[in-house]
This record gives structure tokens, C-alpha cells and sequence, in this order.
């Protein structure tokens, strides 16, 4: 290959792609470069000189050219002195020397100048043991100290940047990795550098301080103790952890994470859970996750968890058995059969939803199952056109598209938003089409904001313009981002149901995949980095599809003759009595506003982690494990199919989802429960054809990652976990093998509005069964909050701080109103309330209930 | 508000750059000459008009020393006293003026009217020691030249008399 450099290494030729760093040249030999500054998902700086070395060059014959050699041959080098790696990209022919005694030196003084005012607190440090200064002073340090003790600086150690982050300057060595990695990775320019020379610190004026989503990840990359988070400051040393790898179970991206746990006397002699880091997984989320899913796992070791079994005795729940619950539970749902019905939720493993399925279709011979609150549609769509497997967003590049439909990729699923931001910096042509601005606008290549309700009119129109073949120059936005979409070399589709009711968004998935399939010179489905990527409001909600959680469809997508009822359905015939018992798992439908009480039930049981307001009108609850606690697979949204593992040992007398359900499902006929989840997962496998390779054993295999991050190594230590435990399978879309026809997407007819519409939005820290109870997020906890324009507040004569009752469909809310200029005009966004408390695009009424202080000061 | 006082003016500086946030240091002096200096508030309110955060804001501020995070007199007398001042007696000329005003470095006198601070290198090694106050050099001092500028200074205070506005220089300075 021709872009492809040779050079020597202390001695070793070694080959790499053009424009590699000196540094990460060695790295691939395994010659360490000392670095600090440097980091291989940063730009480099050149700032901390540790990574000093000697770089020579081949010399050539002025009057010729020619390259000179030495008497033996060998080519002469010119070394010029010292020259920072991490700053010098390979060049043909170039000599490295990283050992020499001048590169000793330079490497020794460096380190001596950072510690003449480190404050050499390692006992009490949380980076110690996994430190990269502490590392490389070992490996390169001179042994011995000439600090003057009494001109140490002595500045603030306890530092809050915000309730999350907190920074000791003392141990900060200003390598800027923390800063950069805010303004180049997340575009969260929160904290900088303030001062120079030793008065240097981090600082942060936003409000709340360090205000990202992104924060926890600046701790993982510095390079010593200075910045950590207040959940795991002085919480545990790291060579006393024990790590189990893990699936973030928040949204749909299903990033890789490790759980290092601890037992300890603090809590009781329990093993918890004391920090949760991203574990490598460069196909998913690289080195990095989101304060949610670093921070919300408390919930796991909340005293609010369910221990035992409950009976519903002389209307109140009393403490039972697991055989007496387990009975009574079995014995119920087969009297009542086909006017049973289960709903589930898309937070559960894929065992769980298999089981569930298997217990009402095969033991109770009810078709009447579903999902507790479907907000977005297009499950068989995604089967069928979802991006091809190997797909990885880092491959997109120049000549590449992303379109992203009626979602807020921020807040619904953030790593997916850094990714994409990432993939349009590198150049790919990211098409937004929503009904507002998001926090992707800044980065779009075009951006079309749709009238309210007006979202699927808008893609039809733009599948239209696809469609036509013109050269003409468009000066239309949306024929303008339809050329580059038809013309992408690749094209991935991201859609959500921002503003849109289920029916539209089933609709809006269909009219997205005939426009993946029009033939234009490239193939926008079946390939890698080609297809739809649902924006699925749960970790498993795509796993719900492929079990067949659903009344249409059994597991692996195959179509029922006859469907059962639905959840819609399901809750009138609670209401109305024509379901007699109903069996809720993971779900809260009385909470979440779509159940009004138990109605006419006869039988209820939920199965749950904490006691729900729909589980406090249950006949029986029964308590069940927290991810954290069981192992299992979750499939993302780009259906990677991902193990997780058991961290710390069960709550209670609590029981994985799975096996409860199997254990009643033996009384109701079934054969014995499986052993283990793995045993599961190979009846999944028979049952789904998508799944057919898998087993918990593929899905366990890793390969080596780049760049190489974790481990032993002297200068990431502490960054991620290696990942050693599964990078997870994608399953193929059926356009991978064979070819799809187009969808027939019906007709809605688009609404619109005389006074201001309302939407509801969602927000990463909205309040919800597990994030209200993980303390350390509580104050960014999202509150009902109505964010309007300044225009619009004028019109409805409101303004900044006032309490709104906001009233829909004959529901109502209150909510604090924000005034942003940010906000889209002409439209309301509603956040923090309940999933489903607006239903699409809504008129809505909204009157004064408090008058803002702000006003009345 | 600066942004309704000099509407105008930031309009006109900010079309100057390519990018609106290079037009952050001219709007800091903006912002510094309407309130003194560079407070909180202030900081906020040029972030608000950039569309930046106020933490990029309150970074510049601390880089450069020609803002001042705290409130400063009317004349802000900035001594040098990096090495070819300190060989010339910079440090001396730094305790006499302080002496002088019944002051310390960082302090304002009480009237309001002074505040001195020791700078690095101004570039005019070779007339120390100097000084620059409110932007202008005065080199070649001693102690007979200090009382003159300090008497000179004081009675322009009392005169009113102003020194040409910063917000013409600021604009100027961006052109
Ligand atoms: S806090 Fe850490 S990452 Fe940030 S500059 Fe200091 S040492 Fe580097
Ligand atoms: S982006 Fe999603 S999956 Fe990843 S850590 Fe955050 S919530 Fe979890
Ligand atoms: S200068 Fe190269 S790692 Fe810091
Ligand atoms: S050292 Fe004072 S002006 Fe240069």
C-alpha cells in the first residue's frame, strides 16, 4: 500500500498509515512513548514535553538529491535534538530514538518539574494505583526528589466544579486533556484554564457548575487525581475493585461499561457497586458514556428495593413465599387464559421478553401481549432495512450522509449524538429534519424545521424530491438535502417520535425506508453503515421486537394470524373487564399516566424492582433483580446483541425476570426453567433465525482495539476498561440477504393549529422510576418545564419562572415556564412530565397558575 | 447593558471577524470600560452576545493582564518589574510608589484614584523603569518624575477632564 510510512524505532522498522504520530507508531510496536498531554482521541498539544525524543532524518545530496549513506551503507541521519512525538507525524526513512541517554534526561527533568509541586498525596488519591503520573515516575523517574518543601504550592484541594465534579489543584499537572476533551469531543466549552503559570486552575462560570451530560468522562482521562467524581471520590482504592462488564441499560446506544464493585464494611458487609466506567467498544461507544449511565445505578443498592414476595391478604400486601406467590400467581393467570394479558417493558434482557412471550403464547395460550408504552413504531421496518451488520458510525466520512428525523439526539441517546457530531466535523453531511432546534443544528449541513405537525408531510415531500433526478441547483433546503441524501455514498437514517403519535412514527419509518431503498447509483440498504437506526426509547426495546414482545408478531418477526389485543386495548379491557388478570413486568402504567387504577381486574400482578404505584394495587408482587445483579443481553438500536454480566450479589430474596417467569410458567405447564441465562439465550436462538449464530460465547468474543487504551499499559491507565468480556454481534437486516419491497405507508393527515401547539420532549435527566432515587444526579433532575419563545411568551402574556397549568386532552399539568430565545417559535415543548402525557403534536391550553417571583421582586 | 448601550459599536466590531466569537477581546474592553471591570455580570454579558459559554470569557480575562477581575482605580498604574527593570531598580521604584500612595500592589488608595500592579516585560527595557498608566507608557522614572505624573493626574481628576473615550479606541483598535 502506498500510503503506508516506514520507519525505525529504537532499531525496529515498523510500517503504519501516513500522517500516524511518533508516538502511536511506537505504541503499535509496543515501545512506550511517555505522554501525558497527548491522547490518541484528542488533538495534539505538544504542552507537557514528557514524550521527548530524538527524530532523525535521512540527509540528501544538495546537488543531487541522492540519499547519503554511511560507510557501512546505512543511511546518514540528521537527529536534531529533542522533538516532542506526540506533535511529529512519521515520514519515510525517519530514525526514532526513545531510550538514549538525552531522551532519559529530558523524560527525568520533565517528570522532577511536574513533581517539584505535585502534592504527592497518592495514599489518599483516587487515581492511585491506575495513575499515569505515578506510572511513568516509576518507570522514568529519577528516584530521587529535590523538591523544596517549603516552596510547595499549598492551594484548594477540594474544589466543587459543580455538584458532580470536583477538581484538587494541587495535583492538576495543566495538560488540558479535560478541557479538550470538552470543547473538541462534546462541544461543552464548560471549564477552562483561568491564570498562568502556577496560578493556573480549571474553572467553570456555567450554571450548574461543570453543566454537561459529558462530565464524568474528564476524570477518566486525566492523567492524575485532580479531577474526580464526587459519587466515587475516596470511595474505594482501585486495586481493591472487582470488575464485572456491563451494558448501560439507559437507552438505546447500549454502551459498554464495567462495574467495579466492593464488599465492604461501610454497607453492611454487602458487595456494591462503587463507580461504573466505560468499557472499550470502538464499534458502539469508544472510550466514553454519559453521566446518566455513569452516575444512575444507585437505584441497584436503594433500601427502597423490593426483598421479598407480596400477597395481597385483607387488602393489604403482606410478606410471602416464593412457592405461595409463584402458586397463587400460576394458578390465577390459568383460570383466567385468554382474558389474561401481559404487558413488559423494553428495559428488560432478552431472556426475560422470550420467557414472557413463552408463558402467555405457549402456557396460557393468550395472545395478548405488548409492550407497556410503545412510543415509537417501525420494528419490522428496522428488520428489514436496518443498518447492515458492521455498520459503525466512526467509518462514515466525506461523501457520506446522516439524516436524523424528529428526534433530540442529546438527550435521547447521547453517545449517539457525540457520534454523529464527530462523523459531520469529519465531513459527512448531516441532514436534520425536525420540528425545532437541536443541539446537532450547529452542525448540520442543512437543517429543516417543519411546522408543527407538519413532520410527515415534510418527509414525503423529501422522499418526492429523491425521487426526481435534477442536476438544477436547489435553493429549496429540502430538495437541496434530498440531492446530498440520494448522492451519499452512505446513508444512515436516525428517526424518533419527537412531536409524533405512534402511528405517525410507524408511518414516518416506512416512508424513511422506501427512501433508504430508491436506486440511484448506491445501494442505501443491506451494506454496512447503510440503513435506519430507531431512536428506541428503552436499552432493549429493539430486543422487545425481536422476542416478538407484541400482538402481531411472535418472536423473530414472524406474522400472527390472528393478533391479540394490544396495550391500547389492553388498558380499555381493564377498564371495562374484559381482561381479567394482567401481568405487568418492569412497567408502571399507572405511574406513567396510561391506567387510570386497576379498573375491573380481577387478578394483577406486577413484577418489579420497587413498589410502583401500579404494584401498590397489585393482588401479588414480585420482587425482581436489578441488571446489576443477573447477567443477560440486550440488543441496541443498531441490533448489536450485547452480554452483560452479574456485578453484585441479589437483592433480597429478589430473582432474575427470567426465571420468575419461567418458575410460573412450570406450574402452568411449561417445562422446568432453565439453569442459567445462557441456556436461555440458546433457546432464543433456535426460536429467532436473526439470532441464529449467536451464542453467549460469540457474543463474548473480543478482538484487539484501537486505540489501546486499557490494560497495563504506563500512560492510559484508569482511562477505560479493556474490553475482554464481548463486543457483542450484529444481526442481519433481511436486505443483507435478499431484496425488500417498498412499504406502504398510509396517509395521516397533517394537523394543524390555531393557538400555540404543544409537544413533549425528552430529557436524559428526566425524573423516572431509577433516576429519582441515584441521589447524586438529583439536582439536575428535569421538572415539569414549559420552554416557549420570547415572541410566543409575549403572546400568551407569560413570562420567565411563572407556574403554567398546561392542559391536553382533558389531562392536565403544571409546569414551570422557560423563556429561551433558543426556543423555536410558533411551537411549545413540554419536558419532565410523564412518557405520554402528549400524544404527537397537541393543541393544548395553557393558563397562569403562580406568577413568577422573578416578576413580582 | 452593553448590548443596548453600544448596539452600534458591537455590530460593527463583530462584522469585522469572520467568526463572531474572535470578537471576544474587543467586547471584554467594551465590557471592562463600561463597568470598571471585568465582573461577573460583565463576563455573562459578552458571553450572552457571542453565544458562548462565560467560562471561555472568564478564561481570557485570566490570561491577559490587561483585564481586571476586581474593581481598579480610575488610573491603573502597571510597573514593570521583570529583569532588565529589576536591574535598573524597578523593585525600589514598586515600594516607593507604594509608599508614596499609602498603598500595596493589587490595592486601590482609598480616594479611588490609583491602584498600582507589577507586570512583566512591556518591551521598553531600555528606559526603565517604566510604567504604563491607563494603556500610556511613562519611562525613564524616579522618584521627582512619579510626583509630577501623580500630580499631573490628580488634577485631571478633578478637572474632569477625559481622556479620550476606549470605546472610540476599541473600535478604532478592531478596524
Ligand atoms: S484537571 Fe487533569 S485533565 Fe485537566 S488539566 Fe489538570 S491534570 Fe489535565
Ligand atoms: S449514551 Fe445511553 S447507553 Fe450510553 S451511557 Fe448514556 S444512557 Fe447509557
Ligand atoms: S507534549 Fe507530547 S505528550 Fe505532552
Ligand atoms: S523588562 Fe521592563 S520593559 Fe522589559
Amino acid at each position: 500500500m502506498s500510503d503506508l510510512v516506514t520507519l525505525t524505532i529504537d532499531g525496529v522498522e515498523v510500517s503504519v498509515p501516513k500522517g500516524t504520530l511518533v508516538a502511536d507508531a511506537a505504541k503499535k510496536i509496543q515501545i512506550d512513548i511517555p505522554v501525558f498531554c497527548y491522547h490518541p482521541k484528542l488533538e495534539p498539544v505538544g504542552m507537557c514535553r514528557v514524550c521527548l525524543v530524538e527524530i532523525g532524518l535521512p540527509m540528501r545530496d544538495r546537488a543531487t538529491g541522492e540519499l547519503l549513506k554511511n560507510e557501512d551503507g546505512s543511511p546518514k541521519l540528521s537527529f536534531r535534538g529533542l522533538q516532542t512525538g506526540c506533535t511529529v507525524a512519521v515520514s519515510e526513512g525517519m530514525a526514532v530514538r526513545t531510550a538514549s541517554q538525552p531522551v532519559k534526561e529530558a523524560r527525568g527533568a520533565v517528570l522532577e518539574f511536574l513533581l517539584s509541586s505535585h502534592p504527592l498525596d497518592c495514599p489518599v488519591c483516587d487515581k492511585g494505583g491506575e495513575c499515569p503520573l505515578q506510572n511513568l515516575t516509576m518507570a522514568h523517574g529519577k528516584g530521587t526528589s529535590r523538591m523544596a518543601f517549603n516552596d510547595k504550592l499549598k492551594i484548594a484541594k477540594h474544589v466543587p466544579l459543580g455538584e458532580l465534579i470536583y477538581l484538587d489543584r494541587e495535583r492538576c499537572i495543566q495538560c488540558a486533556r479535560c478541557i479538550r476533551f470538552q470543547e473538541e469531543i462534546v462541544d461543552d466549552p464548560v471549564i477552562r484554564f483561568h491564570n498562568r503559570g502556577r496560578s493556573l486552575e480549571i474553572v467553570t462560570m456555567s450554571e450548574p457548575g461543570f453543566d454537561s451530560y459529558w462530565s464524568g468522562n474528564t476524570t477518566d482521562i486525566c492523567p492524575v487525581g485532580a479531577l474526580t467524581t464526587s459519587d466515587f471520590r475516596f470511595g474505594a482504592r482501585p486495586w481493591e475493585l472487582t470488575p464485572a462488564a456491563s451494558i448501560c441499560p439507559h437507552c438505546p446506544v447500549g454502551c459498554n461499561t464495567t462495574m467495579s464493585t466492593r464488599r465492604e464494611a461501610i454497607s453492611g458487609g454487602r458487595k456494591v457497586i462503587k463507580r461504573i466506567m466505560p468499557r472499550q467498544n470502538e464499534a458502539v461507544n469508544e472510550i466514553w458514556i454519559c453521566d446518566k449511565g455513569r452516575f444512575v445505578h444507585h437505584f441497584a443498592d436503594s433500601a427502597q428495593r423490593l426483598t421479598t414476595p407480596l400477597i395481597r391478604k385483607d387488602g393489604q400486601l403482606v410478606e410471602a413465599s416464593w412457592d405461595e406467590a409463584l402458586d397463587l400467581v400460576a394458578g390465577q393467570l390459568q383460570k383466567h387464559k385468554s382474558a389474561a394479558a401481559g404487558l413488559a417493558s423494553g428495559r428488560l434482557s432478552n431472556e426475560d421478553l422470550f420467557q414472557f412471550q413463552k408463558l402467555f403464547r405457549k402456557g396460557l395460550g393468550s395472545r395478548n401481549i405488548d409492550l407497556a408504552n410503545r412510543q415509537l413504531g417501525g420494528g419490522e421496518i428496522v428488520a428489514q432495512v436496518g443498518v447492515g451488520s458492521g455498520t459503525n458510525l466512526k467509518d462514515l466520512g466525506k461523501g457520506d450522509a446522516i439524516l436524523v428525523v424528529a428526534s433530540d439526539l442529546h438527550e435521547e441517546a447521547p453517545l449517539w449524538w457525540m457520534r454523529v457530531k464527530q462523523a459531520a466535523e469529519r465531513g459527512v453531511s448531516l441532514v436534520l429534519v425536525n420540528g425545532r432546534r437541536t443541539r446537532l443544528d450547529k452542525f448540520a449541513a442543512h437543517t429543516v424545521n417543519y411546522e408543527p405537525g407538519q413532520g410527515l408531510m415534510t418527509i414525503r415531500r423529501l422522499f418526492g424530491l429523491a425521487q426526481v433526478e435534477t442536476e438544477s441547483t436547489r435553493d429549496d433546503q429540502l430538495a437541496a438535502a434530498a440531492e446530498k441524501l440520494i448522492k451519499a455514498e452512505n446513508l444512515v437514517a436516525f428517526y424518533g417520535s419527537e412531536g409524533l403519535t405512534f402511528d405517525e412514527s410507524d408511518a414516518l419509518a416506512k416512508l424513511l425506508g422506501n427512501l433508504l431503498l430508491i436506486k440511484n447509483g448506491h445501494n442505501h440498504t443491506g451494506r454496512a453503515n447503510n440503513g435506519l437506526i430507531p431512536v428506541w426509547p428503552h436499552s432493549n426495546s429493539q430486543g422487545a421486537w425481536d422476542m416478538g414482545i407484541h400482538p402481531a408478531y411472535g418472536p423473530g418477526y414472524a406474522a400472527l394470524e390472528t393478533p391479540g389485543l394490544g396495550a391500547a386495548q389492553i388498558y380499555a379491557g381493564a377498564a371495562s373487564g374484559d381482561i381479567e388478570a394482567l401481568y405487568v413486568v418492569g412497567a408502571d402504567p399507572v405511574g406513567d399516566g396510561l391506567m387510570a387504577d386497576r379498573g375491573k381486574l380481577s387478578f394483577l400482578v406486577v413484577q418489579e424492582l420497587f413498589l410502583t404505584e401500579t404494584a401498590a394495587l397489585a393482588d401479588v408482587v414480585l420482587p425482581a433483580q436489578s441488571w446489576a445483579e443477573r447477567e443477560g443481553t440486550y440488543t441496541n438500536g443498531e441490533r448489536r446483541v450485547q452480554r452483560y454480566y452479574p456485578a453484585i450479589p441479589a437483592y433480597g430474596d429478589s430473582r432474575p425476570d427470567w426465571q420468575i417467569l419461567a418458575q410460573v410458567g412450570e406450574r402452568a405447564g411449561l417445562e422446568k426453567p432453565a439453569f442459567a441465562a445462557s441456556l436461555m439465550f440458546k433457546e432464543i436462538a433456535k426460536a429467532v433465525t436473526q439470532y441464529k449464530h449467536m451464542d453467549y460465547r460469540s457474543l463474548a468474543q473480543v478482538e484487539k482495539q484501537w486505540p489501546d487504551v486499557g490494560g497495563d499499559d504506563l500512560y492510559y491507565g484508569g482511562n477505560a476498561y479493556e474490553n475482554g468480556s464481548g463486543l457483542g454481534q450484529q444481526w442481519m437486516a433481511a436486505a443483507e440477504s435478499g431484496a425488500v419491497e417498498r412499504f406502504e405507508a398510509p396517509d395521516i393527515e397533517p394537523n394543524s393549529f390555531e393557538s400555540l401547539p404543544l409537544i413533549q420532549t425528552r430529557a436524559l435527566y428526566a425524573s423516572g422510576t431509577l433516576t429519582n432515587i441515584s441521589k447524586v444526579i438529583e439536582a439536575r433532575l428535569v421538572s415539569p418545564t414549559l420552554t416557549v419563545s420570547p415572541a410566543d411568551a409575549a403572546r400568551l402574556e407569560l413570562s420567565d419562572g411563572d407556574v403554567v397549568d398546561v392542559a391536553v386532552n382533558g389531562a392536565s399539568v403544571q409546569a414551570k415556564l422557560s423563556v429561551s430565545k433558543y426556543a423555536t417559535v410558533g411551537l411549545a415543548q413540554l419536558s419532565g412530565v410523564g412518557s405520554g402525557f402528549v400524544s404527537g403534536t397537541a393543541a393544548a391550553e395553557f393558563n397562569r397558575v403562580v406568577e413568577s417571583e422573578k416578576e413580582l421582586a | 447593558m452593553i448590548a443596548e448601550k453600544y448596539a452600534e459599536e458591537i455590530k460593527g466590531i463583530i462584522a469585522r471577524f469572520p467568526n463572531k466569537k474572535s470578537a471576544v477581546l474587543p467586547l471584554m474592553h467594551l465590557a471592562q470600560h463600561e463597568y470598571g471591570y471585568m465582573s461577573q455580570e460583565a463576563m455573562r454579558e459578552v458571553a450572552e452576545i457571542l453565544d458562548l459559554d462565560p467560562t471561555q470569557v472568564l478564561s481570557l480575562s485570566g490570561f491577559y493582564s490587561l483585564y481586571y477581575e476586581e474593581p481598579v482605580g480610575k488610573y491603573v498604574m502597571e510597573i514593570c518589574n521583570d529583569l532588565a527593570c529589576a536591574l535598573r531598580g524597578a523593585d525600589q521604584f514598586v515600594d516607593m510608589a507604594c509608599r508614596k500612595l499609602d498603598t500595596t500592589v493589587d490595592a486601590t488608595t482609598e480616594d479611588g484614584l490609583f491602584t498600582i500592579k507589577t507586570v512583566m516585560c512591556l518591551g521598553a527595557c531600555d528606559r526603565a523603569p517604566m510604567l504604563q498608566c491607563n494603556l500610556k507608557f511613562e519611562e525613564n522614572l524616579d522618584e521627582g518624575k512619579f510626583d509630577q505624573l501623580l500630580a499631573r493626574l490628580r488634577e485631571e481628576a478633578v478637572s474632569e477632564q477625559k481622556s479620550p473615550s476606549i470605546v472610540e479606541k476599541i473600535v478604532a483598535y478592531a478596524k
